[in-house]
Order: structure tokens, then sequence, then C-alpha cells
């Protein structure tokens, strides 16, 4: 259980690529997960997230790269090695819950334990320790057919838990849950996992829930990987656009960076006459000259009546929405409409002349 | 912190390189799709190049050459069989797709009283033997012995009679009315799968029930009835009982039994059989391929999976006629055939009267009991061996339907398109065509003149229909239940015993009840491949018809009847109502 590299990762994936048909699911996709740690791969719809998971699984076999688990080398397309499913010592808790419907709750959560010939009477035990963790005492002898969507969830959770596994698998496991439980799920979820201890894998295109669960983020698209990183730096330094574009909401205009100086920079956008320069921190790898994007969310710009003495530009107030602690703005600047948190005490109107100002320290150049 | 993974530089634990390839899932899998390639390839090659040989005047010889194929275009008796083959086809297909679709409308649709009573016997022709009905539909319409035609005689005093199916005619109306649930169910099945919002929705617009009708449920309906309405075409084209039974004797060939003439008997001519059979094989696969490929991915599915039951049709007054239609069709294809058979079986020889002082059991003591001396053992011998054969076939072939069904939606890899495709072959075939390949594959190996030989021409032939059965509830239980399993730590073979099987249990046994029922009628397979010995309860009646008399036929016809009947009954407890529909 214990056995990491020198790089620290308990779970690598290396170069990971897998095909159906002519499609590149996964296009060559490398990380690592540390031990007990909880990762999340993010991304849209169809980008590769559940064939990556898959892969690790075993119930994929991968069309290049290599995978190992703690010490196992449980897939390796080069030297032709795979090691099936049963044997990875793996959780996994599936979209659609997968909680067999012929059983009984405890009957599902034994099975694990009942394929690994433990005693009856540990198996009673850990049944009902994993049962108790996730809250199902009063429903443990109910059919599966017989619970609710949040509680078939829970049962998943047991059974995925129960017999101590090395490596938890999350597919979407929220999805199918209406908003009010997923929130709570969430934290429940993320409970549990901290207090078993048990490195995991959580799949997911709810940014919010990566957001909040996650000790790291993968961000993918296509079945590449976009950007790594944790929860606030994902969300507070998004290297390109994509990432800028996918996590929370932000303003992106294209431009050219004017100067660059360590991970500071300036950046150049420009609507017909008027242009902006604006000091920023730049993305890894952008130099004076490049083509990039400015990138700022809403909450960090002013929009303000009197020229401030920061770089600033002039546009007008064409919508404004009430969301009680702040305003919703749209300042049209040539073509471009900046998105505005405005504190309602500036009261702003549709039609304004304001300056939209931008905080240095918040501004990003990232690559297009 | 998570980083890019560097190439691992410790000591790492690695999995055996064969274990990847020779898993068990691996290996039962391959095992499978050889059987079924097998099975079903070697029986058609050896069709077509038999049926290029050609046998020589002396009867001894043969060489290479097409003079079988224009034997069968330029020969009048085959030709004529084949021309009365298509002939009969069509009408049956006519007939059936009128039953088949008026009954279903009227059962799935309209307020037609007590449907739900009567439903359950429009599909128990589907179980009976069109063999038997056809000796049944003899006894009741023949111009001198038909009951029918000696009431009609004493009641109104008709001179000759009013009915005969000792023709073409009746070969098209025992066909077509035994073959109505093939249509039925299609059609049934697709109007109650029907979304009742897209005729409601029709209503709203203004549109009359009438017009809804017409418009909307019929369209929608229409793959439907072409499915069914091609099942019957094919199905009556290799019908080999009813043609033998009523056209045979009295002149009226098909190619079905032409074929059978030159399987067995004095001029016997297996390569001619075979470019017969080619024929045959060749226009049945080529309906079953439209409808596979064409028709059914047409089939609309409006399934909306709640469990509604859309609005009914007010029939008015009509609802009476509706039911009297209903009835009447229950009568001729049920009631009426096997109340005559008990009739006639009851006579120690039938004069087309009933003399209530004759009735005697001894027809039943003759071909039931085989402790008793002057047992027929064709017939004896024939239930024992089709109860072995029903219940042996059934099993293997629901193994592999598992196996196969299993590959084909659970490994998806380029094998399970194969095997798909292999899967609907037999289905396009005969089976007195795909006995007539059997037979000339195996007829020199020691598997020939045993039990083995028409095992595995049951299975090739039918196993399919299993593996339907099994396809369709495994494509609606999700993938992920036994993906849970195998992340549990089970095995294959361990998820494939707790997990799948459990899950697919009562479609596993509905399908073995169904092939139970289909092998212990099935007469043109075994026609051809049996030998004295190895005769099968049809087999059986078929002896008893040509060699014995009609009242003896009729007691093994009623007991295998029963048996039937018996199956319905445990198929529709099992299955539930809705089985054969999906
Ligand atoms: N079994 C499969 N056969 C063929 N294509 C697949 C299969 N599973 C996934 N794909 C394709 O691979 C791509 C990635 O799918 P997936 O990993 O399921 O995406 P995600 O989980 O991120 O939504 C999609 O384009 C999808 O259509
Ligand atoms: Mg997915």
């Amino acid at each position: 259980m214990n056995a990491e590299t020198a790089n620290g990762s308990y779970l690598e994936v290396a170069n990971l690529v897998k095909y159906f048909g002519d499609d590149r699911a996964v296009d060559g996709i490398s990380f690592g997960v540390p031990q007990g740690k909880f990762l999340t791969l993010l991304g849209p719809s169809g980008c590769g997230k559940t064939t990556t998971l898959m892969c690790i699984a075993g119930l994929h076999k991968p069309d290049a790269g290599d995978i190992r688990i703690g010490s196992n080398a449980v897939a390796s397309v080069s030297r032709g090695e795979f090691m099936p499913p049963e044997k990875r010592d793996i959780g996994m808790v599936f979209q659609s819950y997968a909680i067999w419907p012929h059983m009984t709750v405890s009957q599902n959560v034994a099975y694990p334990l009942e394929i690994r010939k433990l005693d009856r009477s540990e198996i009673d035990d850990r049944v009902r320790e994993a049962i108790r963790l996730v809250g199902l005492e009063d429903m443990a002898e109910k059919g599966a057919t017989q619970l609710s969507g949040g509680q078939q969830q829970r049962a998943a959770l047991a059974r995925a838990i129960v017999s101590h596994p090395c490596l938890l698998l999350f597919d979407e496991p929220l999805s199918n849950l209406d908003l009010k439980l997923r929130e709570r799920m969430r934290v429940e979820l993320k409970r549990i996992q901290h207090e078993v201890g048990i490195t995991s894998i959580y799949v997911t295109h709810d940014q919010a829930e990566a957001l909040v669960m996650s000790d790291d983020i993968i961000v993918m698209s296509k079945g590449r990987i976009e950007q790594t990183g944790g929860p606030h730096a994902i969300y507070a330094r998004p290297t390109n656009r994509y990432v800028s574009n996918f996590i929370g909401i932000a303003n992106l205009l294209e431009g050219r960076v004017t100067r660059a100086g360590g991970d500071r920079g300036e950046i150049e956008v420009a609507q017909g006459e008027s242009r902006l320069l604006a000091p920023c921190l730049l993305a890894e790898g952008l130099a004076e000259g490049d083509a990039a994007v400015l990138s700022v969310r809403p909450e960090n710009i002013e929009a303000v009546k009197s020229k401030p003495s920061g770089p600033a530009v002039e546009g007008e107030v064409v919508q404004t929405v009430f969301l009680g602690n702040w305003l919703d703005c749209r300042v049209r600047w040539g073509e471009f409409e900046w998105k505005v948190q405005a504190h309602p005490r500036e009261g702003l109107r549709t039609g304004d002349k304001v300056y939209v100002c931008l905080d240095p320290d918040h501004t990003l150049a990232v690559r297009p | 912190m998570t980083t890019e993974a560097a190439p691992s530089d410790i000591q790492v634990i690695r999995p055996s390189k064969w274990r990847g390839i020779f898993t068990q899932e691996t290996i039962a899998t391959s095992v499978a799709s050889f059987i079924v390639a097998i099975a079903v390839i070697l029986p058609l090659m050896a069709l077509v190049v038999n049926s290029f040989l050609v046998l020589d005047d002396m009867g001894f010889d043969t060489e290479w050459g097409l003079a079988n194929y224009s034997e069968i275009f330029k020969g009048r008796i085959i030709r004529k069989a084949f021309l009365n083959t298509l002939f009969i086809s069509s009408m049956c297909t006519v007939l059936a797709t009128f039953f088949g679709v008026s009954l279903a409308w009227i059962n799935a649709r309209t307020n037609c009283p007590w449907r739900e009573k009567l439903e359950p016997f429009n599909l128990v022709p589907f179980f009976l033997s069109p063999f038997v009905g056809a000796i049944a539909w003899h006894n009741l319409a023949s111009p001198k012995v038909g009951l029918l035609n000696n009431w009609a005689r004493s009641l109104f005093g008709i001179q000759g009679h009013l009915f005969n199916v000792d023709n073409i005619f009746g070969i098209i109306w025992v066909t077509g009315i035994f073959f109505t649930p093939l249509v039925y169910l299609f059609v049934i099945g697709s109007l109650r799968r029907m979304d009742p919002s897209l005729e409601d929705s029709a209503r709203t617009t203004g549109a009359g029930l009438w017009r809804t009708t017409m418009s909307v449920t019929l369209p929608l309906v229409t793959p439907a009835i072409l499915s069914g309405a091609i099942i019957v075409f094919v199905t009556s084209a290799g019908e080999f009982g009813v043609p033998f039974k009523l056209g045979s004797p009295y002149g009226y060939e098909t190619l079905t039994t032409q074929i059978f003439t030159k399987a067995v008997g004095d001029d016997a001519n297996h390569y001619l059989g075979a470019a017969m059979s080619m024929i045959l094989g060749v226009i049945t696969g080529l309906f079953i391929w439209i409808q596979q490929r064409i028709i059914a991915p047409r089939a609309y599915t409006t399934v909306t999976g709640k469990g509604f039951r859309p609005n009914v049709i007010d029939l008015g007054r009509w609802k009476w006629a509706a039911f009297a239609y209903n009835l009447g069709y229950v009568f001729v294809a049920v009631a009426l055939p096997i109340l005559c058979l008990v009739i006639v079986s009851l006579h120690p020889v039938w004069q087309g009267r009933v003399i209530p002082n004759d009735l005697t059991s001894i027809n039943y003591q003759k071909v039931l009991f085989f402790w008793s001396p002057n047992s027929i053992s064709a017939a004896t011998n024939g239930i024992k061996n089709s109860f072995i054969l029903a219940s042996i076939g059934a099993s293997i072939a629901m193994l592999l339907a598992i196996v196969i069904s299993y590959m084909i939606h659970r490994t998806k890899g380029f094998g399970s398109r194969i095997l798909d495709f292999l899967c609907v072959v037999p289905i396009g075939f005969p089976g007195i065509v795909l006995a007539m390949g059997v037979l000339v594959t195996y007829i020199k190996t020691p598997i020939y003149a045993t039990l083995w030989i028409l095992l595995l021409g049951y299975i090739t032939r039918f196993f399919p229909y299993g593996q339907r059965n099994i396809s369709s509830i495994m494509l609606a239980v999700s993938e992920e239940l036994d993906q849970s399993s195998r992340m549990a730590g089970a095995t294959w073979v361990t998820t494939l015993r707790r997990i799948t099987i459990p899950l697919l249990k009562p479609g596993i046994f509905a399908g073995w009840v169904l092939l139970f029922v289909i092998f212990l009628r099935e007469l043109s397979i075994s026609i051809i491949l049996y030998t004295a010995g190895t005769e099968t309860l049809s087999v059986g009646v078929y002896y008893l018809s040509n060699f014995e008399n009609e009242p003896l036929t009729a007691a093994l016809s009623v007991a295998q009847t029963v048996v039937l009947l018996l199956c319905v009954v445990i198929f529709r407890k099992v299955a539930g109502k809705e089985a054969l529909t999906a």
C-alpha cells in the first residue's frame, strides 16, 4: 500500500491512449496521484474521462501507455502486460450506481468480501461498519429496488469501500441526483473518503463539484489534459483560454503580450481605436510579442463613473441585473461586452458612461 | 501535488503476459464463437458445393455442373413445385397479415369485450404444430371423411361436399391461421410500445379517431406489419408438414415436399436436393436480410417506459362483431382442430362420422404405452427421443445463447459483429434447408443415424431464438452491473454465475421453454435427419399418418398437443404476458 515513487505518486498513469475505432477517446495523458489524495478529472461530456477511468479499472484495455497502482504495474502496453480488473483491488462507484437488483443492500455490500472468502463473522462486522459509515442502517435488509437514488448511491459507496481497496474510482456518481441532494452528498462523500483515507479518482463535468471536493483537478478536453492543479490554482490561474472559459465565468479578449518579465507582464487588447494596455500575470511560456488572451473574472473588474488613475477603458452600461449582494452588469466597449460584478452601492444604471478598470493582480494573460 | 508522471524508477510487480490473453472470458467466448461458426457455416458450404455436383444417369458418379439448377427450372414437377411454393407463401402471407393486424388492433386498441381473456388464446397456434393442424383440418374438411362435410350432408342434405382442404387453398388456409400469431406478435408489441401522446396530439389537432388511426397509428406500425409479413412468407415457404399432408397426396407439390423426396426414399438425389435447398434458402435468406437490415432498423422505438395503458377506441355496437371475429379465429385455429382430433382419436377407424358405441382408448394405448406388446415403436420412440432432444437441446442452446449474447453486447470487438451476423443466418434458412446441409455434411461421419445429428440440426437452426431472448434483456440490464462485480474482485466466471445469470434468469427460463416447445414439435429437420430408431414425436405422427390410420395419428397428435399446451401455460407463468412481443 505504501509504495510511492520518488515523485510521490501512488497511482501513476503514463502516456495513456485509447482508441474506439479511429477515434482517440484518450489521447496520451499522464498524471499521478499521491497516496490518500482526491483527484478529479473534470471536462465536458465526451472528453474521455470515463474511458480514462475504465482503463485504470481494467474494464478497458489501453492501446498505449502504462498504469501503475502502488507497486503493481497493472497495465503496460509496450510490455504486453495487463492485470484483469478483479485483481486490481479497486472500489468503484458507477454513474448508475449499479446496485444489483436481485440482492438486498447488505448482500450487495457483502459481495466483495464473499469474493475474498472472508469469515462470515468478519464479513458481517465489516458490512455493518460500511453501512453505518454511509448512514444506511435502516435500509440494510431492503431490496435494492426499494431504495431512492440517494440511498442507492450510498449503498454503492458502501460496497466500494467495504473491502478497503487501495483505490476508489467514481464516475459522475452525483449526476443522477437532484440539486439539493447533490450538494449534500458532495460534502458527505468527501467526508467518507477522508475518513477511510483511500486514494480516489473522481470524474465529473460539474465544475462546482470539482472545486468543492478535490485536492487536485485535471481539466480535460478531447482526450487531452488542458491543465492540472489545485482548485484554487485552477480557478485563479488558468493557463489557457479553454480552462478560463470552462471554469467559472471570465471576460476573454484576444490580444498580444507587450511586455514580459518573470510571471508578470503587460497585455494589449483593442477595440477599434480604443486600446487597453493592462498589466497582468502571465501564463507560463508566454513571451513578449506572443498572441495571448486577456482573461479576467467579473468579480475582479471595477466599473466606476469617475476616471480612475490606473489603466482603464471607457464604455457604456447596456444591461444591469440586480442579484441582491451584487449587480450583474454588461458594459459595452466597441464590439465587446464586459461582464462586471459591480457593488450595488455604485448605483449604475443602463446608459451610464463608466470606466472599466482591471486589477493587475487578478488580470491574466493566458495561452490562446 | 500532482505531477506529470516520470518514468517510474522503483521496483514494481508486473502481471504475467499470458494472463492477459488466456483469460476465462477469452477462452469461453472463443470456444463459443468457434462452435457457432462451424455449426452454421459448414452445412451451408456443403450445400453450395453439393448443389453443383451432378449425378450421372447410373446414379453412381458425379461431376461438376449446373444441371441440378436447370432441372429445377425446366423439370416439369420441380418447376411446378417452385411456383406452388411462391403462390402458397404469398397467399398465406396475405391471409395471416390480415388476421394478425386486425386481431392485434382489436386487442390493443379497442374496447372489444373480454379481450384480456381472449388474448392468450390468439397466441396458442404459435406453440402448436402446423402439421397437426393440417391433420386436424384434413379430418374436418376433406371431401369424403371430413366431419364438417358429413354434417353438412346429413343436416342440410347437401350432395358432394361443402369444403375441401386437400388442395393448395387448404394449405393456404391452415398455414394462414397457424402463422397469424407471427404478425400478431409484431404488431401488438409495436402498438403497446407506442407512446399514446403521439395519438393524443393528433386528436388535439382535430383529427377524428378513424383519421388518427389511419394517419398516425397505422404508419407507425407499418414496419412491424412488414416484419411480421416477411417472417410469415419465409416460414410458410419452409413449411413441410402442411403441404405434405394436404398437397402431396393429391398432386400438389411444393419445394419442401420435393426436397424431402430427394433426401430420402427411392429416387433420393442429395445433389438435386441440395440445389433445391439452395433456391429456397436464397429466397428466404434474401427476405430475412431485407427484414433484418432494412425494415427492423426503421421500426419506430417510441417506448416511454411508463406502465401506461393507451386510450382505447369505443367501437359502439361493433364491439360485439369484433368479439365474434376474435372468438371465431380462436375457434377455427385452436378449438375446432383440437376437438376434431380428440373425436377422431377415440374411434377404431375413422369414417367421417361420430359413432358413440365404438369409442375406445385403444389408439392411445398403442401410441403411448411403450411397455404394451402392441405399441407402435415409431410413436413411443418418437416420444422418448423428442423429450431427450428437447430438454438437452434447449439447455445447450440456452448456454450457447448466454455466452454469445454476452459476447455481442459486452465484448463489442470485431468478433462480436461477426457473431451477430452468424446468429441471424440460421433464421434465414428454413429447417429443411439447413437439415439438407447437415445431412450432406455429416452423412459419412459416425454421428449420422444418431440422435446427435438431430441435436446438432436443432441447435444450429434454433439457438438464435434463445439468443434473441437473452439479448433483449441484456440490452436492458446495465453493463455497469457486471462491471461493478469485476471491480468487487470477482472473476468473469463468478460474475457470470452470481450477477449476470441471476439477472437474466426469467429470460433464460422463458427461452428454454420456448426452445423446448419448438424442439418438441419439430418436423422439417427431423424428417430429413431421422433414421429407424431416432424418430421424433412429429416423425412419429408422420409415420402413423403415412403407414397407419387417422385415429392413431390423431391420438399421437393429441398427446403432443397436450404437452405443448402445458408448455404454453408454463411459458406464460414464467415469462409474463409481454415476453414474446419483446
Ligand atoms: N464503448 C465505446 N465504443 C465506442 N466509442 C466510445 C465508447 N465509449 C466511449 N466512446 C467514445 O469515446 C469518447 C469519450 O467517451 P467517454 O470517456 O465516455 O467521455 P466522458 O466520460 O468524458 O463523457 C466519446 O466520443 C465517446 O463517444
Ligand atoms: Mg462519462
